[in-house]
């Protein structure tokens, strides 16, 4: 009894709050890790976005629609995700599904939007493989990061700029996405010529790197890749040179890195990533600045330029859209789209129907600088082009 | 060597933050699941007071301890002190509720994001060589906070007033409340001690890497070091301490880093089947016909 | 039951029967058809609800045998969960297996797991063997997710819905509503089940060690046969639960089958009430249904705006609240509100007529 009158009120209410919406307003639903133990990652994203969102519609919308964003948390739980996208679609009727969460959240996800027939876009989660061509028809990624192509981006440079033979040595965190990429990466540095000494996987919750440090050291590598969540590659270097290990450290740089390089402080540690520093100022770093005071937003500005990237990926799509939207429409558009990113990354994003991850993919490498006391480029713009 | 140090860094994490589960078992028999949920707590006292006493580390740590004993009263007075007397498995549910609880409210105040306590206040983690190894100066504070830990609590619980009336209590609640000791205030002040202890672990966790939400699943993997010697037994958490973080240590460097991760726990079961009161742990009575 | 209310039974049939008065039996049909009807009337999200409720409740009933009646704590159920659902998943993936052949398979699996939880319990009590259970679960999920990444499926092992092609055609179990069917079906036999067991030699026994296993043993009851085969029966049908999970979702995947999720269940048991039936029921729908009202109760009431962000952290912390609330205030959970309310409403003064005419 008690659970059919709670669900008929529940009902009641949902009926009300969804009569109460007005209809004139690109409905568009996010599920995301908002707490949880890999929050960190992912709620800077998503909140940027929606700052984002906001400041368009604050300047009028866009086609003179304004952009209401649901954001609903799932902890990462492949449940709650599961739960969330059935009610994203069912009750608030979105136009697109937004994940930004740990890859385990996708499977339910994707099948949810598959059911329904509505575009699934990666935004600041990890670009499944079915984004790249030859894409899935209905998944879509904006994700800085993209497995193996970050690594033969990270190995070039480790190429171009070693002195001498290499001997890398590679680190990992257990997250089976992880490790997948580290050994493809493995694989990639034989056929650079490289020597891969050894291959350090430490479990996600790790009081003491030092024990894995040890044994990397003692393989005695001159230069360490890692691709892994931010805590795993940071560790595991300072472990490193605390052990004394004097050697090269190339690593990607996720929402934190410029900041993460300021407290470093350390000149051989590269990171190497997609989305510009606030270092390099691109033309919109003003405009980040303006919405992250407006929005009141508690992560510092340099955490927010994927959540931008989002931002203006979506806008882009929707303007593309005519009205009224369905999803069908999105979908057309955001199979031929070029999104003008505005020097937050080395060129446009482009999205074909063969290629929903991008047509090119460009690279920065940054480190810390001792004498000037500041973050520096050490490698600008270079494009890997994504190809089946 | 640098194996040696390892271990001895790693068993000093683990027997630091395993002292608070035996504390608090061995006065209360009762199993506190939210220990890593108070360690973390007290990594964010220290990152509080670090950013209001700046440019006085050691300051910030002296008030960031005495909160986290606070902590451990308050928690005791307003939440386990109901408790006593129910059954034992209501206990320890309760402080799982209860760090679930905390876990909310410290994302609700601090956020999710890693912090830096020791770049708040302003020390650089330099390492030095011991022999042919090196250990982080944090490390080394780690180890002599933890030998300073083991040590007070040994002559506290030996030589003073208090730490005889918290064996007593104990070993027999109703013998030791007939002679006029104070169960309450006894039991308040074991868990004070208890986060006091996880509080200072989880600072110096948070000084050497960083403070993030992971902090309470290491509390949890301390946890077999201390059933392993045995819940009720300091000298058996020193002891269990080493034994787990070799373990742990020699895995990683001679087999599979992956086994890290399931060690303790496959050691703890392994312990269970044969010795469930652990090695220096007073066997428990069991009832039989 | 005998209640406060003068009803008395008179045969051994009456007292054999699982519903006694005409009442109960009207309220049974009632709430019966309004389970019936239900997925005509509620929106497709209320629907997914109600099948997570009814996934839940599968899983609450076998805790609740364990802990609630048996008296064994168990610290590993999510283990259990994820040890059917990886069964149901890998018997697909390597060998395509259909629906009837891996769900008697993670049944197995699951009776399998609950003799090597349960071997523990001979020699362990209490904390050391919830202690046992918890290292279980981490040697369980570990395994399954080697199994994951060993395989290359880092997002999770997907399934097919499960379907039978019979001479008349194809036919898919997909979709909410045959879902729900199929859930409420098998959440309807467990609790039937677990009723009928509850009240045979088992569940008495079952009982008797729960209240002191001296005396138990003294009774001649066979302590230790009995503790393996509450973990047994209890495991058996969580394996099922975490089966259905899987085929539900349409995935396994190491990371669904947190330690949170445990507590989840444990929450479940005792937030309804240890020691009965409808307490895992009505636990099973209130820590279910508690996120998605806090969510709402955020909706309707207005809060500051910087509030939204931290909303989901809000929502942590007001589920160990209200398991601590419940811990301290009201340790007989859910249930024991209910009886309270009907006893009020049972001894309403002059409610009752008398059982003879005036005297």
């Amino acid at each position: 009894m008690n659970k059919t009158l709670r669900c008929t009120l529940i009902a009641a209410v949902a009926v009300a709050s969804a009569g109460a919406v007005a209809q004139d307003a690109y409905v568009i639903g996010v599920s995301a890790a908002m707490t949880g133990p890999a929050a960190g990652s992912y709620a800077p994203a998503v909140e940027a976005m929606k700052a984002y969102l906001e400041h368009v519609n604050g300047r009028g919308g866009i086609n003179g629609k304004q952009v209401k964003l649901i954001v609903l948390d799932d902890s990462a739980e492949p449940s709650k995700a599961a739960a969330n996208a059935t009610r994203l679609l069912t009750q608030e009727k979105v136009v697109l599904l937004l994940n930004s969460s740990l890859s385990s959240t996708y499977a339910p996800m994707v099948a949810e939007a598959k059911r329904a027939n509505v575009p699934l876009f990666f935004a600041g989660a990890v670009c499944p493989k079915d984004t790249y061509p030859p894409a899935d028809a209905m998944l879509f990624c904006s994700t800085a990061f993209g497995a193996n192509f970050d690594s033969q981006a990270a190995l070039g440079f480790v190429k171009d700029n070693a002195k001498g033979p290499v001997r890398i040595g590679f680190a990992a965190m257990a997250i089976p996405i992880a490790r997948a990429e580290i050994d493809y990466a493995e694989g990639l540095s034989r056929t650079l010529g490289m020597t891969p000494v050894d291959k350090e996987i430490s479990p996600p919750p790790t009081p003491d790197y030092t024990p894995f440090a040890t044994k990397l050291k003692e393989a005695d590598p001159n230069w360490v890749y890692s691709w892994s969540p931010w805590v795993s590659q940071v560790r595991t270097f300072e472990a490193l040179r605390r052990l004394g290990w004097t050697g090269r450290y190339i690593t990607w740089a996720h929402l934190n890195a410029e900041e993460e390089l300021t407290r470093v402080k350390d000149g051989e540690f590269y990171v190497i990533g997609t989305n510009a520093f606030f270092q390099d100022e691109p033309p919109m770093a003003a405009e980040i600045r303006a919405v992250a005071v407006r929005a009141n937003l508690k992560y510092p500005v340099t955490y927010l330029t994927e959540g931008f990237i989002a931002g203006l990926v979506i806008e882009a799509a929707l303007r593309n859209t005519p009205w009224p939207a369905t999803p069908a429409k999105l979908l057309a558009a955001m199979n031929n789209l070029k999104v003008d990113l505005k020097g937050l990354r080395g060129g446009p994003l482009e999205w074909t129907k063969d290629n929903h991850f991008r047509t090119k993919q460009y690279y920065r490498v940054w480190r810390w600088d001792a004498g000037k006391q500041q973050v520096v480029r050490v490698q600008d713009w270079r494009a890997i082009d994504v190809k089946r | 060597m640098q194996l040696v140090v390892n271990i001895v860094v790693l068993a000093s994490i683990y027997a630091l933050i395993a002292c608070g589960y035996v504390l608090i078992y061995r006065v209360s028999r009762v199993l506190n699941l939210a220990h890593g949920e108070l360690m973390m707590l007290g990594a964010y006292g220290l990152f509080a007071t670090a950013s209001l006493f700046a440019g006085y580390p050691l300051a910030a740590i002296v008030a960031a301890a005495l909160l986290a004993l606070a902590v451990g009263g308050v928690v005791y007075w307003t939440l386990m002190h109901r408790m006593m007397g129910e059954a034992v498995l209501a206990a320890v549910l309760a402080t799982i509720a209860l760090g679930i609880l905390l876990r909310g409210a410290m994302v609700l105040v601090w956020g999710a994001q890693e912090r830096h306590p020791l770049q708040v206040l302003g020390v650089a983690n330099a390492s030095f060589a011991i022999g042919d190894a090196r250990i982080s100066s944090v490390g080394l504070t780690l180890v002599a906070a933890t030998t300073a830990v083991y040590v007070g609590l040994y002559a506290f619980l030996r030589y003073t007033v208090w730490g005889v009336r918290m064996r007593a209590a104990g070993q027999n609640p109703l013998l030791a409340a007939q002679r006029g000791i104070r169960l309450h205030a006894t039991y308040a002040l074991a868990w004070g001690l208890a986060t006091f202890t996880g509080g200072l672990a989880g600072m110096l966790i948070a000084s050497e890497s960083a403070l993030d939400q992971t902090m309470v699943v290491i509390g949890l993997k301390a946890f077999p070091a201390a059933l392993v010697g045995g819940l009720d037994s300091l000298a058996g958490a020193l002891v269990g301490a080493l034994i787990v973080a070799a373990a742990e240590v020699l895995l990683i460097h001679y087999v599979d880093p992956l086994l890290a991760d399931v060690a303790p726990f496959l050691m703890l079961l392994a312990m269970l089947m044969l010795r469930p009161w652990g090695l220096f742990g007073t066997r428990e009575q069991l009832d039989r016909v | 039951m005998p209640h406060a209310s003068g009803y008395f039974r008179t045969g051994y049939e009456r007292d054999l029967a699982l519903l006694d008065t005409r009442t109960q039996k009207v309220a049974l049909t009632v709430f019966a058809s309004a389970l019936l009807a239900f997925p005509w009337v509620g929106a497709p999200f209320l629907l997914d609800l109600a099948n997570q409720v009814l996934l839940a409740s599968i899983g609450a009933v076998a805790l609740m045998l364990l802990t609630g009646y048996a008296g064994q704590v168990s610290l590993g159920h999510a283990g259990l969960l994820a040890a059917g659902a990886f069964t149901a998943g890998i018997l697909f993936k390597e060998f395509g297996a259909p629906f009837w052949i891996t769900l008697p398979a993670a049944a197995l699996v699951g009776a399998a797991i609950g003799v090597v939880f349960g071997l523990p319990s001979l020699r362990l009590r209490g904390l050391y063997l919830a202690v046992s259970t918890l290292a279980l679960h981490f040697i369980v999920i570990y395994a399954g997710s080697e199994y994951e990444t060993r395989r290359g499926f880092s997002t999770g092992v997907v399934i097919q819905p499960p379907g039978l092609s019979t001479g008349f055609g194809d036919w898919v179990l997909s979709g909410a509503r045959s879902w729900y069917f199929v859930l409420l079906a098998f959440a309807t036999m467990t609790l039937l089940f677990s009723l009928n067991l509850l009240r045979s030699n088992t569940g008495r026994a079952w009982r008797a060690i729960q209240g002191r296993e001296a005396a138990a043993e003294a009774m001649g009851v066979n302590v230790s046969a009995y503790k393996v085969l509450a973990f047994v029966i209890s495991s058996t049908m969580t394996a099922v639960a975490g089966c259905l999970f899987a085929y539900y979702r349409g995935f396994v995947s190491a990371e669904a089958f947190s330690l949170f999720l445990t507590i989840q269940y444990v929450a479940m048991v005792i937030i309804g009430g240890l020691g009965s039936l409808l307490g895992a029921v009505l636990g099973a729908v209130f820590v279910t249904l508690f996120p998605y009202a806090i969510e709402w109760l955020m909706t309707v009431v207005p809060t500051p705006a910087d509030w939204s962000n931290s909303l989901f952290a809000l929502n942590y912390a007001a589920f160990g609240l209200v398991m601590v609330l419940f811990l301290v205030f009201e340790p007989k959970g859910l249930v024991g509100i209910w009886q309270r309310i009907r006893n009020y409403f049972l001894l309403w003064p002059f409610k009752q007529k008398p059982l003879s005419g005036p005297r």
